[in-house]
């Protein structure tokens, strides 16, 4: 039997992000006003889908290249890391998906009209699955940073969005990731809700030293936590 | 934090809470990463094809789940992205966290996405949950619901009840968390037969907006 975390503790508030966000709106309209109610955890909760595959299908790893000859451009990046649970654990079968705006801060998107070129060659969005190690990597492209409208020039620093779907309804995470040394870093309103200073250093990958690198890319490291703990450590 | 070290990324140890919330994460050795959230752009296709739980051989009665999701003011959430997880007809699911869970209906997935359309919109194609036994109290049938979208840091997390089964959902461990007055707020209309209706009002006056639960 696979082994399924199945102890979760309230979420470390200082670790998470507050509300509201100064020029994002929608953090008040799509806030409740009510604070949420306790409830215990049942059957519902604790279980989750374990094997999405077949309706998620993974092996779209690769945001780089859209073809043959058909290169994405920006710089050639790849970021790798590992999904854990709160034990240190890999969470083996996890299904990840990213997506990101292109070189130049524009989103493949309806909704993106912003006055940025679009790159016929980057869609920019992947999904993949995580090995036995909790390991998962993808190719693409290093984003561009973008304004966000109507917010009195906060910029967007680069950033890559990711969700995980883990092996139990309350393991779920959607988060992005930082690129580590970008000046807008310290300035992102989205990167400054998180409280605590140890958190928001977590969402900054880490650089690969080229030497580690084996190929013709940059690569970036960036492991990713989820919710959830073993009752009884070291039986599966 | 060091961010060019050789050596892979370091997950300080949790701080020991002792708090009043210490309880059994305290002393985990990692922390769950921040949450953030989808933004603007969560990409169509990640919601295409989704929404339909079921397939030609799932047992049950066939359901259609829909409703709106709305805002302060209660203007449509458009672009908001529904997750939802429930049990099969039976009340098994397919986890082995369910001591029944080799019972579970195969041909039932059990969770499904949907992302709501300029109005607000949204439908999941499903069917009737089924109740069972819980360690905390005898589950009515259910339906947990997530939403994510352009500002919402992180997830909230509801339950739809369903309107013919008063008795059970009088004894629903977690409808009982919500006081009284605001619980037929969770429970679905039946708009026509097979057809059960819920509007999320994400932010709106007491007596309107939607309770949500501790994720």
């Amino acid at each position: 039997m696979r082994d399924l975390p199945d102890l979760f503790a309230p979420y470390e508030e200082a670790a998470q992000p507050r509300v509201p966000i100064e020029g994002y709106p929608n953090t008040v309209r799509r806030n409740p006003s009510r604070a949420p109610f306790a409830r215990p955890y049942t059957r519902t909760e604790l279980t989750g889908p374990l094997d999405l595959s077949a309706a998620l299908q993974p092996g779209d790893d690769n945001l780089a290249v859209a073809g043959p000859g058909r290169a994405a451009l920006g710089q050639l990046i790849r970021v790798s890391g590992r999904v854990l649970d709160e034990d240190a654990r890999p969470v083996a079968g996890a299904i990840v998906e990213l997506w990101q705006a292109n070189a130049a801060g524009r989103y493949a998107h309806v909704i993106d009209t912003r006055d940025a070129p679009l790159d016929p060659n980057f869609l920019g969005n992947g999904r993949t699955r995580t090995d036995a190690d909790g390991t998962y990597a993808f190719f693409t492209i290093k984003p561009g940073a973008y304004p966000v409208p109507d917010s009195g020039r906060w910029w967007r620093p680069p950033h890559i969005h990711f969700s995980v779907i883990g092996p139990g309804s309350l393991s779920r995470l959607v988060t992005q990731m930082y690129f580590p040394g970008d000046p807008l870093n310290g300035i992102d309103r989205l990167w400054l809700s998180v409280p605590d200073a140890g958190a928001r250093g977590r969402l900054v990958a880490r650089a690969v030293p080229p030497v580690e690198v084996e190929g013709e890319w940059l690569g970036y490291a960036h492991d990713l936590v989820l919710r959830g703990r073993h009752a009884t450590p070291g039986v599966a | 934090m060091t961010r060019l070290s050789p050596l892979p990324p370091v997950h300080p140890k949790r701080q020991a809470a002792g708090g009043p919330q210490g309880g059994s994460g305290s002393n985990a050795l990692l922390t769950p990463t921040a949450w953030h959230t989808i933004g603007p752009f969560f990409p169509v296709g990640f919601s295409e094809g989704l929404a339909d739980l079921t397939t030609a051989g799932t047992r049950g009665m066939p359901i259609r789940l829909t409703g709106r999701v709305l805002q302060e003011g209660g203007g449509p959430c458009v672009n908001a992205v529904l997750e939802i997880w429930q049990a099969d007809a039976g009340g098994r699911f397919a986890h082995p966290r369910d001591p029944g869970w080799r019972e579970a209906d195969p041909a039932f997935r059990g969770w499904g996405r949907a992302a709501t359309d300029a109005e607000g919109r949204f439908t999941f194609r499903t069917v009737m949950p089924g109740g069972y036994e819980d360690p905390a109290g005898t589950r009515a049938p259910h339906v947990n619901l997530a939403i994510i979208g352009s500002g919402i840091m992180r997830r909230l997390v509801t339950t739809v009840f369903f309107p013919g089964f008063p008795e059970a959902n009088a004894r629903d461990p977690v409808l009982g968390c919500v006081p009284e007055g605001l619980r037929g707020l969770l429970v679905a209309r039946e708009e026509e037969a097979g057809r059960f209706g819920i509007d999320v009002v994400l932010r709106g006056d007491e007596g309107v907006e939607t309770p949500f639960f501790v994720d």
